[in-house]
């Protein structure tokens, strides 16, 4: 019944119980996030895959567009690539974050594998990190098509000579850093919910969208929220890429009467700034995520959370 | 201590656990020790919320212990893992688990890769793994549209992928029918068998599942172990009488001239339940008969004679491992759980561990 294959000797090799490093990490990342595309990106149903991948974040940006038209009249188009380009980076931050997070509630819930991904040898968190790069490609293409819809459809001015390849760069590889550390915060903390919570990453990731200067200057909030946009790599990034794009455009930062103004005594933060302040709460956010995910997973596994399901 | 494959397989010490849970916390094992040797087949039986579960999950390094020690092959299930979870591996019955938009193939592949297996060795030993649980068919089928039989199965292949030094299994056959649940024993004990040392840690609170399959049974109730032994061991604990199931053609007088007999405790007409459903109704009486010791058979035979009566089957009643349970626990294994029980997939009636004794011919 059982053929030959799987004799694989008389004695049992000792060396069987070590692994082989970084090449198995790398094994494991690779295939969580090929087949995690796979997954996630549900290509069995396109017409599903095209409204929350595309549609939904093309919608929303259009929704804002309007909403200034009406309120700021004419003067609303000058304002266009900023609402574009906050709303179509956070579609992106909403699928990474939210992403990783559904990951783990998906694969404990839905598909009831966590627990043998969690007794495989291979590195949790890496296969965890995969699935949610899966999530981070999906959401790239949501923002890019995004983007494009702004510059085709509502002919937001954009020239790709403009461009600051450089800071563009930089600041996509650490936004991504950085987004990937969120999305493992709340994988953490989903982790040791024990009833639905899939709700959870949206509505945090919905708070701090009011503070980061997604859709509009951090100028316009109370101090006490315009300090907490200032410590988020979120708010950072989001205006180190519209500076990358839309080099001397409006930045949600400084501004007159800004906390940035009377902080640094400049108007707006130059690139350089943004990029130092990025790579610095970047760095932080990363530190704080690898620590709250040890712990989380140490405190799910303690309290018999990793096979938990809310339906049994 | 690192490990090493002159350590025991298994090796719990005084293993606690506490969940915390609302009106008050569950002690789910209270103190368990337990040592399990490199090739065993071990059985844990126990009727539901003995702690099976927890304690096969402290052993995969699901779930820390509260209390205690465990050691596979002498690495630490605390910290140890890694080490560990490379050379074990588990199963569990009774969940409908997959990745549904994944092929069988691709689901499996998935996990060689996790288990770090090259990408084409990968694809060689899922191959092997699909044909050798039998879905050569469905290799290629979505997980999805598999059945519960069927992904079980994959769930096997799963668990073998990395050839694991110790298997554990809980509750495996779970809600399988008739036919599933045998290629999934037979799956079990084909696998175990191919190579000497092959451990296997089977839950179970089906009585001939684990009669049939474990070398060694521990009787857990409440986060403890009753009793530890083969099933041999463990049923002639609670046979302090001979018990024979004695099938006569007629019998004058009924069973009371037996009963005065020498060395006969008790001699009862049984309910006539032939063995074989479809064999034709006979007229025969068949009465249970307790001796003091098998020696008093001689008596009892000499007198049919007298009493013009005819054998037409003897057998010797084996008290089975539900008479063990009542008699450690004082109460019966399935008492809470028949209700459960309607719900699911029928199961063999061998398999439902039916309170009447299990002959042995
Ligand atoms: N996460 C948990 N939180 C609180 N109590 C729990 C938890 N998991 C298990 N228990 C309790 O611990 C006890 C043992 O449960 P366990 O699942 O180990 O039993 P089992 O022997 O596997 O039973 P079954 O045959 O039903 O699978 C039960 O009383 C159960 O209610
Ligand atoms: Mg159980």
């Amino acid at each position: 019944m059982i053929d030959a294959g799987l004799v694989e000797g008389e004695r049992f090799d000792p060396g069987r119980a070590r692994g082989r490093g970084t090449i198995d990490l790398l094994r494991s990342f690779r295939t969580a996030a090929a087949l995690g595309w796979k997954m996630e990106a549900n290509w069995t149903d396109p017409v599903l895959f095209f409204i929350y991948s595309v549609a939904k974040p093309v919608a929303s940006a259009l929704i804002l567009v309007f909403m200034l038209q009406v309120i700021a009249g004419p003067a609303g188009i000058a304002l266009r690539p900023f609402v574009i380009v906050g709303s179509a980076l956070w579609s992106f931050v909403v699928s990474g974050v939210a992403g990783l997070a559904w990951a783990v509630l998906d694969d404990r819930e839905r598909y009831r594998m966590l627990k043998y991904i969690y007794v495989s040898p291979s590195s949790f968190i890496t296969i965890l990190l995969g699935r949610g790069i899966a999530r981070l490609a999906v959401g790239a293409m949501g923002a890019g098509i995004t983007l494009a819809v702004g510059v085709i459809v509502l002919g937001v001015p954009f020239n790709l000579g403009d461009i600051d390849w450089l800071l563009l760069a930089i600041v996509l590889v650490l936004g991504a850093v950085t987004i990937c550390a969120l999305a493992v915060v709340m994988a953490a903390v989903c982790l040791q919910t024990r009833q639905e919570s899939w709700d959870y990453p949206e509505v945090v990731v919905g708070a701090l969208f009011l503070v980061v200067g997604a859709v509009f200057p951090l100028s316009v909030l109370p101090l006490p929220l315009q300090a907490f946009g200032l410590v988020s790599p979120l708010t950072w990034w989001i205006a180190g890429v519209r500076q990358a794009l839309f080099p001397g455009g409006p930045s949600s930062i400084g501004g007159p009467g800004s906390l940035w103004q009377q902080l640094a005594g400049t108007l707006n933060p130059s690139a350089f700034e943004v990029v130092v302040a990025l790579l610095l709460s970047g760095a932080v956010v990363t530190l704080a995520s690898a620590i709250l995910f040890r712990s989380g997973e140490a405190r799910a596994k303690d309290r018999g959370l990793i096979d938990r399901t809310t339906g049994s | 201590m690192s490990g090493s494959i002159q350590a025991p397989a298994i090796d719990a010490r005084g293993i606690t656990r506490v969940y915390k849970a609302k009106p008050k916390d569950v002690t789910a094992l209270a103190g368990i020790d337990l040592e399990v040797a490199p090739g065993e087949f071990f059985g844990l039986l126990g009727p539901n919320g003995a702690g099976k579960t927890t304690l096969i999950k402290i052993l995969t390094t699901l779930l820390l212990p509260s209390a205690g020690t465990a050691r596979i092959f002498g690495f630490d299930v605390a910290t140890e893992t890694r080490k560990i979870r490379r050379i074990m591996n588990m199963v569990a019955g009774g969940e409908q688990s997959g990745y549904g938009i994944l092929e069988a193939r691709e689901q499996l592949w998935m996990f060689s890769q996790f288990y770090g297996l090259g990408a084409r060795e990968g694809w060689r030993r899922v191959d092997e793994l699909i044909d050798a649980v039998g879905l050569a068919e469905q290799r290629n089928q979505r997980v999805s549209t598999l059945s519960t039989g069927q992904r079980q199965k994959m769930n096997f292949a799963r668990g073998l992928l990395n050839d694991p030094w110790v298997f554990f299994l809980d509750e495996p056959t779970l809600g399988l029918d008739v036919s599933a649940a045998r290629s999934v024993r037979e799956l079990i004990v084909g696998w175990r068998a191919a190579v000497p040392g092959r451990t296997v840690l089977l839950t179970t609170h089906y009585m001939a599942e684990a009669d049939e399959l474990c070398e060694r049974i521990a009787i857990v109730d409440r986060g403890r172990i009753l009793a530890i032994g083969s099933p041999a061991e463990l049923k002639r604990r609670v046979q302090r009488e001979s018990i024979f199931r004695l099938e006569l053609d007629r019998l004058a007088g009924g069973p009371g001239g037996l009963a005065r007999l020498p060395g006969v405790v008790s001699a009862v007409a049984a309910l006539n339940a032939p063995a074989d459903p479809d064999a034709p109704v006979r007229q025969a009486v068949v009465i249970n008969l307790v001796l003091r010791e098998d020696s008093a058979l001689a008596g009892v035979v000499a007198a049919l004679d007298g009493l013009g009566a005819h054998i037409v089957a003897l057998a010797k009643s084996e008290p089975s491992l539900e008479d063990v349970f009542v008699e450690l626990v004082g109460r019966g294994f399935d008492d809470n759980e028949e209700a459960a029980r309607s719900n699911e997939v029928p199961v063999e009636p061998h398999e439902a561990g039916q309170p009447d004794p299990e002959e042995k011919r």
